[in-house]
């Protein structure tokens, strides 16, 4: 659908793939070169929505621009960045009109049940013929790592694109060299990265592909202050050497303001009302559409224009407005809330409800920080500030009591335990917890447990024991106070991420508690959410609760006017120090250095032969050596197998000890299946035993034994030959030496990094139901609940996932390179030999010494 | 529950979501099943040697990713993608079966969890159909059992027959039931806004 199309401005004529780089002087890139971005009456509806998402959008972004958009939560940043990058609106051709000019009004209808109206161009082309020109970072780092290994993260997109292999290592290693990672291993995993070498990474990942135009959706919303400058500074540099198009979403305009040459600010226009919207009065996170119409610029120019516009409310907007901009009301001070009480949030009053008493804390027994002593007062507000993966958390979870202290106390005060005779939280039953120390995750999802709003807000106080109409009344008042009355009967997954968010505090208030932990309560948030989370926390100080928020937001502190404890690596500077933050209470916790070892890689078996081989041989190696031996079932070919099988593997380098110890499984599945073949297998000859249904004779126990010598002569190689092979070369190998689809086995690949992932996410999700009072339910109980709830965060995550490979060019039908290149050669064959062969001499000596059974008899 | 029933023309293409979807489903089964494969040995040869090939009521537990696979993504090949996805990594973790062989049963179990899906032209999704995908793909892990590890037992004799009573029932309930009400309670969360089956339960028109 190449229609030719009069109504846009089209200034860049010249900008096809080539001649783009001509017209802009000094690009030094290879290919491409910047290129012009424009959405021409573009709009997109989500199958899943009623309204449109974006409407008759008309914007045009010159090559080299770089463009900072703002708007208001909920008027589509997300869906327009993601148009320009190709991904919606992509998978059906349109269906072009008779006249070329008219179908750009038609709306057309994609493999995800969307509905696409006009279009959006890179330089003069349709975006989807120009996978590859546009890169896409996105705000959550984790969501993009798709492999395990560094390298092949940033190869992805080249691979896609089907450049030559030579070329794919040589742009990889300049892309990351050019975000400042050229001194990482390109085995490397993604693992042992901080946040903001992930996001470094994914940017990385994005600029191998060698774009034209980059679009940014919030990538430094979940990274703490060092990694926001680390990515600021490499896409600046990026930027600034390749000359691209840049279209940046972003609340915290500040530290990108020096590089933003233009602003749009975006608004709904709707049929009643002439002028445009662009903010969202109402309370809710949804903006009204129901007389939608079209998303309009409503303010265009300089950073410095748009900035002194009075006639902007960036609040609304929820832009935190660069300090040189900033209005006397957009400086963030701290705030009060009625009913304040008059001591400062940052001493409290009273004695301490809990304490930290000569305290060592860690995971897994080893101690990142020792010697700890801190008091937690009523009505104080205590922030835990340091970097990301620093051991905040780690801090925070012990004084909850949701993690065994290494060595020292954590001790609940008298008034805080209220009757119970331990003072360690750790040792408190999870209803009694839940009703003292309530803890919010920083993911909404590790916290839900029911299927409505009001379920979750009644859990807590049922499980302590509280009486169901206290229970009732106070989670009405509370779904009142935090805006959330409408949706009681909401299934709570389904709310906007600002939403969850006041539901989690709103849950964990509801039983009552006496200290309150919030991990990250501001992560992602823009102003206006950021506004009503600082205000919710801060009204908690009348009802004398003592809080613990963790965070690295220097805002969120200044606001609550909380007491600082930074926890910082040994050696490192402190940098929340007393100047910076007046004479705000201060303390410093050392911790030891973040571990940031490059890890070796562990062969891939430990016989160096096996490890040399190709996966997918080794997988086919097993079963051919394996799968004959189901033709006859006697303990002669299964004995010669078995011991053909021992020998080989320790001229390969194993010892039986190591056999069995990898095999262990089999030892006890095995017996199980010789068990019910002793009792109910197929009789013959004398009687050992007869009891209802069960007939031991001496066939049966022949067979028995048959047949547990087979399982184990069939499960030790097919165990042994694949153990310890690298997911990845295994994906390479399926694709280059099985030639199965590109498509199925990297996106099955993608799926098995999750597990991982989803291994965090278990033990996160059980300490937030034992913070919640369901922990003292039998395993059964809380087995099926939990697991539940971590599918619906896994088909989360590897939506997101899919969003990522998308965005670097997976799924396209076009052909595919490979950066890593999977061999086999003569050893493999002669392995192949070696495994065919063990099968042939077993069931032989079986023919020849007629023991030889077909299929059992 | 109201049968539900998609549009007389699914679009059979898979997407790049599609495909990752039905391997998270199958990365997750796999843990479950490498769970219960140890927790499970005790249990079941208890039983058994109670009651002969009663262990079958278990066997539900290693066959859910197919049909669940199937019903949210709802594309040709989705049940089988899903088992293999679980059996390859449950292979790479080593279990009970032996990692190879693990590989085959899961094709096995994937197949015949499909079979219903093929014939029905993947346009019928209710509770039904998926009764009868999870009874099927526990009829393969049924023959599968009799073609490698029980060969020494008579299929048709007591031991047989029961336990294929029991391996059907329990895919049926476990694979088949069970996991139209996952699938249901999955969706209510908007986890599967992305895809047709669940904007169906939503009752997001497309």
């Amino acid at each position: 659908m190449k229609a030719t199309v009069s109504d846009i401005d089209s200034s860049q004529d010249a900008s096809q793939a080539g001649s783009a780089r001509a017209a802009v002087p000094g690009v030094r890139t290879s290919d491409g070169g910047a290129s012009s971005l424009t959405f021409d009456h573009w709009g997109y509806k989500h199958a899943s929505r009623r309204h449109f998402a974006v409407r008759d959008l008309s914007l045009h972004i010159e090559q080299g621009e770089r463009v900072l958009l703002l708007g208001a939560s909920g008027i589509g940043k997300s869906t327009i960045l993601e148009g320009a990058a190709g991904l919606i609106g992509s998978q059906v051709d349109a269906i072009p009109a008779a006249d070329g000019a008219q179908d750009v009004t038609a709306a057309v209808s994609d493999a995800d049940g969307g509905l696409t109206e006009g279009r959006v161009l890179v330089g003069d082309d349709p975006v989807q013929e120009r996978i590859g020109s546009v890169g896409l970072v996105l705000q959550d780092p984790d969501a993009q790592a798709i492999f395990q290994r560094l390298g092949d993260n940033v190869a992805f997109g080249p691979e896609n694109l089907d450049v030559p292999r030579d070329e794919i290592w040589q742009r990889t290693r300049e892309s990351l060299s050019s975000v400042g990672m050229g001194e990482l291993k390109l085995e490397h995993s993604v693992l042992h990265l901080s946040g903001g070498q992930m996001q470094r990474a994914a940017l990385a990942g994005a600029l191998a592909m060698r774009p034209g135009v980059l679009l940014l959706d919030e990538p430094t919303a979940n990274l703490d202050p060092d990694g926001v400058h680390q990515i600021v500074k490499a896409v600046r540099d990026v930027v600034d050497r390749r000359n691209c198009t840049m279209l940046l979403v972003e609340h915290h305009a500040e530290p990108w303001i020096d590089m933003i040459d233009r602003v749009v600010v975006l608004g709904l226009e709707s049929e009643n009302n002439a002028h445009s919207d662009i903010v969202n009065d109402s309370d809710h996170d949804d903006m009204d559409r129901s007389a939608f119409r079209k998303t309009v610029v409503v303010a265009d120019g300089t950073p410095e224009e748009i900035f002194t516009d009075h006639g902007l409310d960036f609040a609304q907007l929820g832009i935190w407005v660069p300090e040189r901009y900033r209005r006397p009301e957009d400086a963030i001070t701290a705030i009060s809330t009625p009913d304040e009480p008059d001591y400062p949030a940052s001493q409290g009053e009273g004695e301490p409800l809990l304490r930290a008493h000569d305290l060592s804390i860690g995971r897994e027994g080893t101690a990142i920080a020792e010697h700890i002593d801190l008091d937690f007062r009523p009505g104080q507000i205590t922030a835990l500030v340091g970097p990301n993966g620093v051991g905040k958390s780690t801090l925070s979870l012990t004084l909850a009591g949701l993690l065994k202290a290494v060595k020292g106390e954590v001790i609940a005060e008298a008034k805080l335990a209220d009757g119970l005779v331990q003072s360690d939280p750790y040792t408190w039953k999870s209803s009694d917890l839940a009703s003292r120390i309530s803890y919010v995750f920083q993911n909404p999802e590790h916290q839900f447990a029911k299927g409505t709003v009001m379920e979750e807000m009644l859990l807590a106080p049922q499980r302590s024991g509280m009486p169901p109409q206290e229970a009732q009344q106070r989670a009405d008042d509370l779904l009142e106070r935090f805006n959330l009355k409408r949706y009681a009967r909401v299934n709570p997954y389904t709310l906007s991420g600002g939403e969850k968010r006041r539901l989690t505090v709103a849950a964990a208030l509801a039983a009552a508690p006496r200290v309150l932990l919030l991990d990250e309560p501001t992560f992602g948030q823009d102003r206006r959410t950021w506004m009503q989370i600082v205000r919710l926390i801060h009204s908690l100080r009348s009802d004398g609760v003592s809080i613990i928020v963790i965070t690295h937001d220097r805002d969120l502190v200044t606001a609550l006017d909380a007491r600082v404890v930074e926890l910082a690596p040994q050696g490192s500077v402190t940098s929340w120090d007393a100047g910076s933050q007046g004479s705000r209470d201060m303390a410093h916790i050392p911790v030891s250095p973040m571990d940031m070892r490059d890890e070796t890689v562990p062969p891939s078996s430990r016989s160096p032969f096996l490890a040399s081989l190709n996966p997918a041989f080794r997988v086919i190696g097993a079963l051919v050596a394996t799968l004959p031996m189901l033709v006859s079932l006697d303990w002669v070919s299964a004995t010669v197998s078995l011991v053909l099988e021992v020998l080989l593997f320790m001229i390969a380098g194993f010892t039986p000890w190591r056999l069995v110890r990898s095999t262990w499984p089999l030892f006890i599945g095995a017996p199980g299946s010789a068990l019910a073949v002793v009792l109910y297998g197929k009789s013959g000859g004398d009687t050992i035993w007869q009891w209802g249904l069960i007939h031991v004779t001496d066939r049966s126990v022949d067979l028995a034994v048959a047949t547990f010598l087979r399982i184990l002569a069939i499960g030790i190689p097919a165990i042994i030959a694949v153990l310890g092979i690298d997911a990845t070369d295994l994906a390479d190998s399926f694709s280059q030496v099985l030639h199965l689809p590109d498509r199925f086995v990297y996106g099955g690949l993608a799926g098995m990094r999750l597990f991982t992932v989803l291994q965090d996410d278990w033990g996160a999700l059980t300490a937030s139901r034992r913070s919640r009072g369901l922990g003292d339910d039998n395993a059964i109980r809380t087995f099926f609940p939990q697991a539940f709830a971590l599918l619906v965060l896994s088909i989360r995550r590897s939506t997101t996932l899919a969003t990522a490979m998308q965005a670097r060019g997976f799924g396209g039908a076009g052909p595919r390179s490979h950066a890593r290149l999977s061999v086999f050669g003569a050893r493999d064959y002669t392995y192949m030999v070696i495994c065919l062969s063990v099968p042939i001499i077993a069931l032989v000596s079986a023919g020849v010494l007629g023991t030889f059974t077909f299929f059992g008899g | 529950m109201t049968s539900t029933t998609t549009s007389a023309r699914p679009v059979l293409r898979w997407r790049v979501v599609d495909i990752a979807v039905a391997s998270v489903i199958g990365v997750a089964s796999s843990l479950i099943y490498w769970l219960v494969a140890l927790i499970s040995t005790g249990p079941w040869n208890f039983l058994e040697a109670i009651i002969p090939g009663f262990g079958g009521v278990f066997n539900g537990l290693w066959l859910f990713a197919g049909p669940l696979a199937a019903v949210i993504v709802r594309k040709p090949g989705a049940a089988i993608y899903a088992e293999v996805v679980a059996a390859v990594l449950e292979a790479l973790m080593g279990n009970i079966w032996g990692g190879g062989a693990t590989f085959v049963i899961g094709l096995v179990q994937g197949v015949m969890a499909e079979l219903i899906f093929v014939i029905l032209m993947y346009r019928k999704w209710n509770p039904s159909t998926l009764v009868l995908s999870g009874a099927l793909s526990g009829l393969g892990c049924w023959g599968y059992s009799f073609f490698t590890n029980l060969q020494a037992i008579d299929w048709g004799g007591s031991y047989g027959i029961i336990y294929l009573l029991t391996t059907l029932v329990s895919g049926a309930v476990i694979a088949g039931i069970l996991m139209w009400y996952l699938y249901i309670a999955i969706a209510k969360t908007g986890a599967l806004d992305h895809f047709a089956s669940g904007r169906e339960v939503r009752g997001i028109a497309d």
